[in-house]
């Protein structure tokens, strides 16, 4: 096949924007990087650059003596990690409920879960129910329980138990295995892509939530995280609290490029995860467009 | 269905209700109570006393919100910067998907799709704290750039009239390339032997975008905008509050109605009147998704919510 000059276009016009698209997408990135490499003295006078100037790993140091970081991270993993496992429990079960032909309620509990889509009672009566009722202020609980069933994340897992084949479920059954022992040796263990994808949406909403921290939380050694970063971004000044008192700062502490160190020490397990977050992803996407 | 018959169902298979009690639970006690919480927003509430022990106040806490230019402003801040959103997000998703699908050489394109998929899934907070670290500062980076440009540098956070503009630039930074692969999906999807015959009749590959691969995408396109369009009264609190936070210089063009809750709750604890404005969201919300919904449902049934 002959390409046309009109095609040639095509193609040159293609990479051309989407080139462009990607290093809109990534310079952020590289300035991060680099500013949390670069000298604060440099930073203050002229901003941040794709290539750090006078390199020095000034803020790592810091943030590696700094007991509030390392802190606020095992909080992080902590509630990342109790979430994921309890929203995976908790929302297969309910989705497997659901999608099973022989539960009777099945239509009247989908639509029960769905109605909270379409409507809520909106932040004031929640922020009531969290801290003036199951008085849960400052405590991670109220991190964790409130996003452990996503309505969007248990039908996704329902689109998937439907197509489960039934004589699976019916061969079980003939081999005397009860209800039980049909979901736990039978269903869960072909539906490890799916609990995969689900896992990993809930591991990333749990590691990227801040909302629930910003209602819920005030005392700082209990801040994830998120938190740390948030409060950095509403006063300059919060830096300072991540250096640890015997770090030797000589004159001036280095809180432009601490900001960026502790962005960059927030979004890594996201970044070094990528290759399996992007691929579960776009499984996830085409499942769910099929017919959520 | 008698209601014998499925207690009948039910003793029959105890452990399938038992696997969705947790769930039913959590449902309940994180959404549904809430509800009831409604209330709330007529009585002049006092946390001692509680909602039930509350006095009632009919709807003047409705008034206030009403009755000045508030509900005006943030009711247009919302609508408009979603409607910025769905436009910029949308084009330029459905732009990527185009030309991500003219591109034959496999490691350019897997690439590139890494790259412009990744900022999906920053935080928030991460990302207002790049905004704040680039445009704020003594020297602003990006001011940096404009003058190297021969453009007089600007003090950002002063210039709201901006901020729409910039909050888009964000959204599509964080949002067209998830998009743009729920497009390249249905894009794979079409048929080969049409793009066969064209080619046959000699059409360029330009052609061939323009009148085949945009018409076939056309009706995922409007499905994905008439779903968004249902939830245009909802505000991106997260998004806004991450990046414009307590900077009332900006609250002119960037205050949408969640991030205005928020602040009569935690800032003026003004209770019962958070509570209306949020009810009047939910209940706006509501019929607009039912809508929307109904539109969709004559459209193509197939892609109804419900």
């Amino acid at each position: 096949m002959i390409a046309t000059k009109s095609d040639r276009m095509m193609t040159a016009f293609s990479w051309g924007f989407i080139t462009l698209f990607a290093a809109f997408c990534l310079i952020p990135f590289l300035l991060m990087v680099s500013g949390s490499l670069t000298d604060e003295q440099i930073l203050i006078n002229e901003g941040y650059s794709l290539l750090p100037k006078g390199l020095n790993f000034e803020a790592y140091r810091i943030l590696l003596q700094s007991g509030a970081l390392l802190r606020s991270y095992g909080i992080t993993l902590f509630i990342t990690a109790t979430g994921t496992v309890l929203g995976l429990l908790v929302s297969a079960s309910l989705a497997y409920s659901i999608a099973n032909r022989r539960n009777r309620l099945r239509h009247a509990i989908s639509f029960y879960v769905y109605f909270t889509m379409l409507f809520n009672g909106g932040m004031v009566p929640f922020y009531i129910l969290i801290s003036n009722w199951l008085k849960l202020s400052d405590t991670l609980a109220a991190l964790i329980l409130p996003l452990a069933v996503q309505p969007f994340l248990v039908f996704l897992m329902v689109s998937f138990f439907r197509t489960v084949p039934e004589e699976l479920e019916e061969a079980g059954r003939i081999d005397g295995a009860g209800e039980v022992r049909i979901f736990v040796q039978l269903v869960l263990p072909i539906s490890k892509p799916i609990l995969a994808t689900v896992g990993l949406f809930y591991a990333l909403i749990y590691w990227n939530d801040w909302f629930m921290g910003i209602l819920f939380l005030s005392e700082e050694n209990k801040f994830p995280l998120q938190m740390i970063l948030r409060r950095m971004v509403s006063n300059l000044e919060a830096a300072k609290n991540l250096i640890p008192s015997g770090a030797g700062i000589a004159l001036q502490a280095p809180t432009y490029q601490i900001r960026m160190a502790t962005t960059l020490v927030t979004i890594g397990p996201i970044v070094l995860l990528y290759p399996v977050l992007q691929r579960y992803f776009v499984k996830g996407l085409t499942i769910g467009s099929v017919k959520g | 269905m008698g209601g014998k018959t499925w207690m009948r169902g039910i003793g029959r298979y105890p452990f399938l209700y038992l696997l969705a009690l947790p769930g039913v639970l959590f449902v309940f006690l994180f959404s549904y109570v809430p509800m009831y919480g409604i209330l709330i927003a007529f009585k002049e509430f006092n946390i001692r006393k509680g909602v039930l022990g509350s006095p009632w106040v009919g709807f003047s806490n409705f008034e206030f919100f009403f009755t000045t230019d508030k509900l005006l402003l943030v009711l247009r801040n919302t609508v408009f910067l979603n409607l910025l959103f769905i436009a910029a997000t949308t084009c330029c998703a459905v732009l990527l998907a185009l030309l991500l699908n003219e591109i034959r050489v496999k490691w350019f394109k897997r690439t590139a799709q890494s790259l412009i998929f990744l900022p999906y899934f920053m935080s928030w907070v991460v990302i207002g704290m790049l905004v704040q670290s680039f445009l704020g500062g003594m020297h602003p980076t990006v001011d940096g750039w404009l003058e190297s440009l021969g453009i007089a540098p600007l003090n950002w956070y002063y210039e709201a009239h901006l901020w729409p503009w910039i909050l888009t630039l964000i959204r599509v930074w964080q949002g067209a390339g998830y998009m743009s692969i729920i497009f390249l999906a249905a894009v794979t999807s079409f048929p080969d032997e049409i793009y066969e015959a064209a080619r046959i009749d000699g059409a360029s590959r330009f052609q061939m975008m323009r009148r085949i691969t945009v018409p076939l995408l056309v009706p995922t396109i409007s499905i994905l905008t008439i779903l968004a369009i249902g939830k245009i009264f909802n505000g991106d609190f997260a998004m806004i509050y991450a990046i414009v936070g307590d900077n009332s210089m900006l609250y002119p063009t960037t205050d949408v109605i969640d991030t205005y809750v928020f602040r009569s709750m935690r800032v003026l604890n003004d209770f019962g009147m958070a509570a209306a404005v949020g009810l009047f969201q939910s209940v706006m919300g509501f019929i607009f998704v039912v809508a929307v919904n109904a539109l969709v449902k004559r459209y193509s049934q197939d892609s109804a919510l419900f």
